[in-house]
């Protein structure tokens, strides 16, 4: 009986390290949350995210979009900011089916300017915050959207 | 699916920019094909970037994301011969990658 039960520790021992080494591999890269980026309203979606918190309107952010989008399957945006330390960055359009359209998840050996191209439904506000020493900052840009680039328009 | 990532790096006073094209339907799930039927969706989920190994940015994206992403960002600093790698992962699991040595 005792080799059993020393057997029996021996490889709980490894299940556990395994399970500690899995776990801790898989935290190193920032899991995606399907439920970000579920089919929901805006506002229900943007109430989850924010989640209670103060929401401070920064003119430190840039979010540079065109005024009028011809094609709103192709819309440049880019994203910049002076400030050091921003740790996420979350892109939302207002009117899309989906209304998240990216997260980034930023280092410090990562500067905060960024360009991307996103897909707008219609004309809608875009919406970027960024979590910065445990504070939101959020700035908008309006665009019209002269053709729909989800299906849908 | 080879070859579906291209990056270009160029340094500029300060900071090296980097360009990241990779092809991609991205298709969201609305769009019809041309007998009306929906086309499935098939979306990037996630890119990761990493410079020598080490995680630098991450991107978690879905359908709203144009066809064939384009992103550009900059590296504070980079130096010659360091290897920056670009992974991504779409919703059926395919996965594709490519380094590129900073100049």
């Amino acid at each position: 009986m005792p080799s059993t039960r020393r057997l029996f520790l021996k490889h709980s021992g490894i299940l556990l390290a395994g399970a500690w080494l899995t776990g801790k591999s898989a935290s190193a890269v920032a899991e995606r949350l399907a439920k970000h980026f579920a089919a929901e309203d805006f506002g229900t979606l943007y109430a989850q995210f924010i989640d209670q918190r103060t929401v401070i309107d920064s003119d430190k952010l840039n979010l540079i979009l065109p005024e009028i989008a011809e094609d709103g399957a192709v819309v440049p945006v880019s994203i910049a900011s002076e400030l050091d330390g921003i740790e996420k960055l979350y892109l939302f359009a207002d009117k899309n089916p989906t209304p998240l359209l990216a997260e980034f998840e930023l280092t410090p050996l990562i500067a905060t300017f960024l360009t991307a191209r996103i897909k707008l439904a219609e004309s809608c506000s875009v919406i970027l915050l960024a979590e910065h020493n445990g504070e939101l900052l959020r700035t908008s840009r309006w665009v019209n959207v002269m053709r729909g680039g989800c299906g849908t328009g | 699916m080879a070859n579906t990532v291209k990056i270009r790096s160029q340094r500029r006073d300060g900071y090296v920019e980097v360009k990241l094209l990779i092809s991609h339907p991205m298709e969201n799930g609305r769009n019809r094909d041309a007998n009306g039927e929906l086309i499935p969706a098939h979306f990037i989920e996630q890119l990761l970037v990493k410079l020598n190994d080490q995680l630098i940015l991450t991107v978690n994206l879905a359908g709203s994301i144009s066809k064939n992403p384009f992103f550009t960002f900059r590296l504070r600093a980079g130096n010659s011969g360091d290897r920056l790698s670009a992974e991504w992962t779409d919703n059926r699991q395919s996965k594709d990658s490519a380094e590129h040595v900073l100049d």
